[in-house]
């Protein structure tokens, strides 16, 4: 590894000013499993490397009056996966993030850091998007806020400018009467990089009509990706295993994918169109089950 | 047969230290004055060195020694001396990704990388022949220039007459089964370091599953006598054959050492150690079988092509070795095995668990399924009317002793539910069970031409047992069976037995941990061991308590008189002996595997083998047909051990053997990119983990006859070997697709069902 | 840039000047001189160099070691006690979960780590848990039984 200036800021607005001073190659310091293995590769050589171990306010996860969630980005997974928090109303965020890894990588990998570091794989993403969540980012001064799936502009890429960090992940609360489910494939491998589907279905109530409807695709394109064909086929219409199958056939073909050492573009289309099957299915069995009741 | 410590599940004598952490294994080695060596590899698959500049490296403050070909002896090496192609560093061309060029010495790891950065190679680049097709091709580039072409090997062996059997029996099945390369993955990284004292003797601490041969080897690239050279081993964090033949780094490390004056140490980094560690062969098997209506297998015709890589290894003997298991499974009368080794611009193969053999179990078992299948026959049925039996001499020369083969398919098919769960018989859809059968060496092999060993044991006046044996562990438990059978033959406590070994100065010569030939040879050697200096621990007593020998007994370390109630312990009879008369009480053990008549090492193929260990396979798949996810349920592995010495390690081997053999059969599987490995990381090169193991369940079956230490057997291979036919031939009876390629991967799976159903 | 570093290991206190790229499992293999914890891979994708850090599993080799600044450690050579060994210890001995032993420092912390959170874990939350530590040798079938084991000798230990 190669040489670089570390920094032990305690406030959010010192660690901004820290990222602004040492230029566009610093770097935000959480859990760094991902970071460190970059560097390790010659494949990121940042300046400084700006720790927030020390910054308060970063690590914690707070449920709203609305029932909404205020996560702090260097939450580490392992806190997300086992929050009471999270698994009252968001539980499929607490399984998306007991997918990553193994838990010496949840004991330090934080969900900033994962959105960050903005793999196409980035396995907190779709569901964070099928949410509609937003992330709040500081320049130290001032604090701008935007819907996530907006957040990512390329594989490895942010919107991020020199002196900023994500501070907070705002995650809307649960629409009432739905279901939401993170399906990436091969649970027992530590896959990354193959294909994670996310849905959120909202029913009406008492009823196999989905009102609405929200399908994200992950590492299936350069960044997380809405499947507008798919959500738009899903609103106003009974779920049935039929229309599982079509909305599988049509997320295939809304996928994106690269052929790489770990999987082909045309098994991903494969896996894009079972996982959300799959994933709607789940949604299925759970109204099956008397859901909301 | 009665036994007290042999058979039992004891735990082994180096768990403690390596579950307190207390273990030091090579790479943990700490020295003054250490130095860090790094290894500047050809980034490029073929290529011709035009000139290397080392200036800026060697100026780099912290750099104690850069050197390239110039520097080392022009030795050239393989395993088999007369086979040698292969520089210490390359001199006038770099003929796979990952050939060494240069290497440097550098007070730390850092500093090392930066050095090795800095070193300049002008390259020519050459066209690379990247595959067995391309190398074969009459006007392909040759890997190695002074040979006609890339041919690096032949052999045909013939036993019977194929061609007419072939002809004229009633039912052939014919096909070409390809196994690709596969990365050991040994946890600890292959790594060494050397020191050369003042009197220009070099020691080698290096994790080597061979230490004398190692030596040997180690001698012959320096260009020194053997008698200079020590190689000392150590816990070691895995084999599997990758650590057999030396590589470049011992060498490299010596004369880094030398130039210096201080001890060098040469560690892979985990990229390395995909890239560079040497593979299990790849091999493209083009089989066929024949048998009569009446169920009986009479010919096999097996042509293996393997992709040597750029130099050579254990190729040849893979291939032989494979032949002769060929020869022996079935005891077929007609058998024609050709091998054929091409040189490529790759990485090199070597030894790996199995040594050829799971390659070609994947080919035969598989047939076997596709012949009963034209037969009508049930696959477990025509491998049961073919079963080798006990006492028996193969057509192709096998001498088969103790054989348990019938007995190993009938528990495995008996257990996995045969009966009720083959061809959907239980009503389940995408589920099916599959039979493999195997035989491989369970004593290593007489392939130097003599297959022997030594052990020493001497006692101390304390009353403990030190063995010197040159069993080497590398975590399959030798020592701890060799001591379980000297605590047996000289009635002592498992726990008052200490062993030496590990260093070629203390331990007699030996060939080292393969061919699952430790517990059968070492174990051997130390019996006969023991059982001298029981037979001395009696004189002594007999002398100390003024009885006649033949009325002293000794047992679980207690000396007891014939018709009286006396006791005493070892200690007091050792003491004695020692103490009063400067008698010391020791044995010496020779095993010497005796060839058989006429036995040359050209001609002798399955003669080679002094033990043979049978096994059976069965095992349940369930497949995601939407994904191709094949979901292993079960595993019944029933294997010879002859006398098992601990049930608990030899089912360690066997599961861990298992595993390995899921991991070839569905996942593994190094790829390349114009010659360069890519997945040289445990993120993508999928070995399993903990999530990805099915019930296995591990049968260990004794049976009489074998010439091993209390009638043992080797258990270290076998496992690996039916697995990967076990399940291809579960995946057919689940979904109708025969694979003839592996790893099967969920891709592979998807789109043979997609083409299925077209 | 070297820094001042505090660490606690094993219950012992150390203050060195340790550069700012040094990771946690540099520290404690050169710095201190516990080899116990090992190196497999240097990615964090074998567990090999699992400790615990403030009571937690993590990849040493993907910690900074100033990150762990101020913070306890747990390496394998602390888990005995004297010459006694830690239930986890000595169900890893007795059940023949240990062949080249390479992956056991790392297993054993994990499977520790597990059982402090979940003393009587499922076969699958054994899975779960373990899922980040490789083993080439064993196959894991005993490591699974050991754990289990583990979890009944802990059981049993447990004041009534």
């Amino acid at each position: 590894m190669e040489a670089f200036d570390y920094m032990r800021p305690t406030s959010v607005a010192d660690a901004c000013a820290a990222l602004r001073e040492a230029g566009g190659t610093a770097r935000a310091l959480a859990g760094g499993t991902d970071i460190l293995v970059q560097m390790r590769e010659g494949k990121l050589r940042p300046a400084a490397l700006v720790s927030l171990r020390d910054v308060p306010g970063l690590r914690s996860v707070r449920r709203e009056q609305d029932g909404g969630l205020t996560i702090g980005a260097a939450t580490r997974l392992i806190d997300i996966e086992t929050s009471p928090d999270v698994l009252r109303d968001h539980a499929a965020l607490a399984e998306a993030a007991s997918w990553i890894g193994s838990v010496q990588v949840r004991d330090r990998a934080t969900i900033g850091g994962n959105l960050c570091n903005a793999a196409p794989s980035a396995d907190t993403a779709p569901i964070l998007i099928a949410y509609g969540s937003s992330v709040t980012i500081s320049d130290g001064r001032g604090e701008r806020t935007l819907p996530l799936e907006d957040f990512f502009t390329g594989p490895g890429e942010t919107v991020l400018e020199p002196g900023e960090l994500l501070t907070a992940i705002s995650v809307p609360p649960a629409p009432a009467h739905s279901h939401a489910k993170y399906y990436k494939t091969f649970r027992s491998a530590m896959d990354c990089c193959t294909v994670g589907v996310a849905v959120l279905v909202v029913f009406a109530p008492d009823s196999r009509l989905v009102e609405d409807a929200r399908v994200v695709l992950g590492a299936i394109a350069p960044t997380p990706i809405r499947a507008p064909r798919c959500e738009e086929m899903l609103r106003g219409k009974e779920l049935d295993s039929a229309l599982m199958a079509s909305v599988g056939a049509l997320a295939a073909e809304e996928a994106r994918p690269i052929d790489d050492v770990r999987a082909s573009a045309e098994y991903r289309r494969v896996l894009a169109e079972v996982l959300t099957k799959r994933a709607l299915a789940a949604a299925d069995s759970w109204l099956q089950k008397g859901a909301g009741a | 047969m009665k036994t007290c410590i042999v058979r039992r599940g004891l735990p082994r004598i180096d768990a403690v230290p390596k579950v307190t952490g207390e273990a030091q294994y090579t790479v943990d080695l700490k020295m003054p004055g250490m130095l860090i060596g790094k290894i500047l590899r050809s980034p490029h698959p073929h290529a011709r060195i035009r000139s290397i500049d080392v200036s800026a490296a060697r100026e780099l403050e912290g750099v104690l020694a850069v050197i390239t070909a110039e520097d080392v002896p022009g030795t050239l090496f393989a395993f088999m001396q007369v086979m040698a192609d292969k520089h210490i560093l390359c001199t006038d061309k770099v003929r796979y990704v990952g050939d060494e060029v240069a290497a440097v010495a550098a007070v730390d790891d850092d500093t090392a990388e930066k050095a090795i950065g800095l070193i300049e190679v002008d390259y020519e680049l050459l066209p690379p022949v990247l595959s067995v097709e391309d190398a074969l091709k009459p006007d392909a580039p040759l890997v190695h220039e002074d040979k006609d072409s890339n041919l690096g090997f032949e052999v045909e062996r013939l036993f019977g007459d194929p061609d007419t059997a072939l002809a004229e029996c009633d039912y052939v099945a014919e096909g070409t089964y390809v196994t690709h390369d596969l990365a050991h993955t040994c946890l600890e990284v292959s790594n060494c370091v050397v020191k050369w004292d003042k009197k220009g003797r070099v020691t080698v601490w290096t994790n080597t599953q061979a230490p004398h041969t190692q030596r040997q080897e180690v001698a012959r690239l320096l260009g020194i006598p053997r008698a200079n050279v020590r190689v000392i081993s150590s816990y070691m964090g895995g084999g599997f054959g990758s650590k057999l033949v030396t590589d470049m780094k011992a060498p490299i490390a010596a004369v880094l050492s030398r130039i210096t004056g201080r001890p060098v140490r040469i560690v892979n980094t985990r990229s390395e150690e995909f890239t560079t560690a040497k593979t299990r062969y790849p091999y493209t098997i083009h089989l066929k079988t024949g048998a009569n209506k009446d169920g009986r297998i009479v010919v096999r015709d097996m042509t293996v092509i393997g992709d040597n890589g750029a130099y050579h290894d254990k190729g040849p003997a893979t291939i032989n070795f494979s032949a002769m298991m060929f020869g022996t499974l079935y005891n077929v009368p007609n058998i024609r095995a050709v091998g054929k080794l091409i040189y490529t611009n790759r990485q090199m193969g070597t030894a790996f668990r199995g040594f050829g053999n799971p390659q070609m179990a994947f080919a035969t078992e598989s047939q076997l399924d596709e012949l009963a299948e034209k037969m009508g026959m049930d696959p477990l049925e025509l491998r049961l009317r073919n079963a080798n039996h006990a006492m028996e001499t193969t057509s192709c020369g096998a001498e088969v002793c103790g054989c348990a083969m019938t007995e190993c398919m009938e528990i495995a098919a008996e257990r996995i539910g045969w009966k009720q769960k083959r061809n959907g018989a239980d009503g389940t859809v995408l589920r099916g069970v599959g039979l493999a059968n195997m035989v491989h060496t369970g004593g290593g092999g007489r392939f130097y031409g003599y297959n022997s060993t030594e052990a020493f044991i001497k006692l101390s006046d304390d009353g403990t047992v030190t063995l010197i044996t040159s069993a080497l562990d590398m975590g399959q438990g030798a020592h701890t069976a060799m001591a379980q059978i000297a605590a047996e033959e000289l009635g002592v406590r498992l726990g008052d037995v200490i062993v030496l070994s590990n260093d070629t100065d203390l331990t007699p010569y030996d060939l080292g941990a393969w061919g699952s030939r430790a517990t059968f040879m070492n174990g051997n050697a130390v019996f006969e061991a023991a059982r001298e200096a029981r037979l001395a621990l009696i004189e002594a007593a007999a002398e100390m308590l003024e009885v006649p020998a033949a009325d002293v007994a000794v047992e679980e370390g207690r000396i007891s008189v014939k018709g009286s109630d006396e006791k005493h312990t070892i200690a007091e009879i050792v003491d004695h002996s020692v103490n009063e008369h400067g008698w010391t009480i020791s044995g010496t053990g020779r095993f010497v595997d005796k060839l058989p008549e006429g036995y040359t090492i050209k001609s002798a193929f399955a003669k080679n083998i002094p033990c043979f260990s049978f096994g059976t396979q069965a095992v349940e798949v369930e497949i995601d047909a939407e994904t191709g996810q094949v979901h292993v349920l079960k595993v019944i592995a029933a294997h010879e051990t002859g006398t098992t010495i601990n049930q608990i390690m030899a089912e360690g081997q066997i599961e861990g053997s298992v595993v390995q053999g899921i991991g070839f059969a569905l996942m593994e599987r190094l790829i390349s990119e114009d010659g360069r490995i890519i997945n040289d990381r445990f993120l993508d090169y999928k070995i399993p983990n903990i999530g990805d193991i099915p019930e296995i369940e591990a049968v260990c079956v004794e049976s009489e006859g074998t010439k091993g230490p209390l009638g043992a057997k080797g258990i270290g291979e076998p496992g690996l070997v039916p697995t990967a036919p076990a399940i291809a031939n579960a995946i057919y009876d689940a979904i109708g697709v025969r694979f003839h390629e592996l790893p099967i991967t969920r891709e592979e799976v998807v789109k043979a069902l997609r083409e299925k159903r077209e | 840039m070297k820094r001042e570093l505090h660490l606690t290991v094993n219950g012992v206190s150390y203050h060195r000047l340790i550069d700012t790229h040094r990771t946690l499992l540099e520290v404690i293999r050169d710095e201190i001189g516990l080899t116990g914890t090992k190196n497999g891979c240097g990615q964090g994708e074998c567990g090999a160099c699992t400790v615990l850090l403030d009571g937690e599993p993590v990849n040493s080799c993907m910690v900074l070691a100033h990150e762990a600044d101020g913070h306890d450690v747990v390496t394998i050579e602390g888990l005995a006690d004297g010459a006694v060994l830690h239930p986890v210890q000595r169900a890893f001995v007795e059940t023949g979960a240990i062949q080249c032993g390479f992956c056991t420092p790392g297993m054993v912390l994990s499977a520790k780590a597990l059982l402090d959170r979940n003393p009587d874990p499922t076969r699958q939350e054994i899975l779960e848990g373990l899922k980040g530590n490789l083993c080439r040798c064993t196959g894991y079938v005993k490591i699974i039984e050991a754990v289990q084991a583990a979890s009944c000798l802990l059981d049993e230990e447990e004041p009534s």
